[in-house]
């Protein structure tokens, strides 16, 4: 290395582009500035945003004609009651009686409004406290809830509807003392279905473990042996 | 994010620029991180480079802006936080100090020399002399008139000859 004194600017200049150390970029630091340089987006498949796009498309699509696509409706007229007598087990659980009514005395104005009259009804006793008493309108035709709340606070909505030809299905069907109504499952409830002269009656909980069902077989057996429903006109 | 192209023109550069870094920072790891800082700011500003103008010396005023505004800062910081105050307020044309820390080692009187000059000095001497750069663009890398530029390399030289004789005497 010749670390001579220069006499000259030109000297100085060309001995500086000839003696001073270079530094070459290392391999990495190339690697890290590429890989930098290329979008995001490069290294997706070329099929995913299309892809993307189109399943995005879709899911504002079925969100916007979500309300107007027609609901499945269960085909067998059982289940469509079941449903709908759940439906209205929910709403009571979650937001209580409309018509708040005590039995017995409210009977007659009961009979009046749903149609439907109790020659005895069950009141309630040390397991199963009655809460209210109301008429309702489902399937389009008026009916009777009463709803009772056991020790426990399971809400048990008693509903009967009018269903002159209501067919219980024998699939179903449980062996409960003298009686076999048949149990339904729906949307997480339970329900007993049975007939009762020309009316329908179903009884509606949560109770869907092994251990609520028998307690709910007992409730049934309270409240089916002690109420008469019957169609009024 | 800049085209292929313009990416390709760039890349052509990562040595001179990798050199550059090195002697402005003495540190390979933060010449490193300034190059690849240098070419981030590029790529995302390329729509501001007007074809025809030098890629070089543009890349080239990127790199040295990017080193005055973050490295000497933080190097000022640094030197605030030792004991509250600011106790290194160096001028301009004032020499590096000889401490470098962590630096690299200089291998020649030439190069602990040029690494004792000040950024100016050492810059345009970089430019002009090992990049071989036409002294409009080192003008332009600077942001200074080329008078300037000239002037600063009489000047660099003139440092870097006695710096030169001074380690000539201790042999």
């Amino acid at each position: 290395m010749n670390d001579r004194t220069p006499d000259s600017d030109e000297q100085l200049g060309r001995r500086l582009a000839a003696e001073l150390p270079r530094y070459t970029a290392p391999a990495s630091l190339r690697i890290a500035v590429v890989q930098a340089t290329e979008p995001a987006t490069s290294r997706r498949p070329a099929w995913l945003s299309p892809l993307l796009a189109a399943a995005a498309t879709a899911m504002v699509l079925a969100m916007f004609m979500l309300p107007v696509l027609p609901r499945l409706q269960p085909s067998d007229p059982v289940d469509q009651m079941v449903r709908a007598v759940v439906s209205e087990h929910s709403r009571a659980l979650m937001w209580g009686s409309r018509q708040s009514q005590v039995i017995p005395t409210a009977l007659p104005w009961l009979q009046e409004q749903s149609g439907i009259g109790l020659s005895s009804a069950f009141v309630g006793d040390d397991r199963l406290n009655f809460v209210s008493a109301e008429p309702v309108y489902l399937l389009r035709q008026r009916g009777l809830a009463v709803h009772y709340r056991d020790v426990d606070g399971h809400l048990v909505s008693y509903i009967v509807l009018p269903a002159e030809d209501l067919k219980v299905p024998d699939r179903a069907r449980v062996q409960i003392d003298r009686f076999r109504p048949a149990l339904v499952k729906d949307s997480g409830f339970v329900a007993w279905v049975w007939r009762q002269h020309n009316v329908a009656c179903f009884m509606v909980s949560d109770m869907v473990s092994a251990d609520d069902l028998e307690r709910f077989k007992d409730y049934f057996v309270r409240v089916r042996t002690a109420t008469e429903p019957v169609l009024a006109y | 994010m800049a085209d292929p192209d313009f990416q390709r023109d760039a890349l052509q550069h990562l040595n001179a620029l990798y050199n550059f870094a090195m002697y402005l920072t003495r540190n390979p790891p933060e010449a490193d991180d300034l190059v690849q800082e240098t070419y981030l700011r590029a790529f995302r500003f390329s729509h501001r480079f007007q074809p025809g103008t030098h890629l070089r010396a543009w890349l080239f005023q990127i790199l040295r802006n990017t080193f005055l505004t973050f490295y000497r800062l933080r190097e000022r910081e640094a030197a605030i936080a030792e004991d509250g105050v600011p106790d290194w307020d160096t001028p301009m044309f004032h020499d590096t100090p000889l401490d470098e820390g962590g630096a690299m080692e200089a291998h020649t009187d030439l190069e602990r020399a040029m690494r004792r000059l000040p950024e100016e000095f050492r810059t345009v001497l970089l430019l002009a002399e090992v990049e071989g750069m036409p002294l409009e663009e080192v003008a332009r890398v600077m942001a200074c008139p080329v008078g300037t530029v000239k002037s600063r390399i009489f000047r660099a030289k003139e440092r870097l000859r006695g710096l030169l004789k001074d380690y000539e005497k201790q042999k």
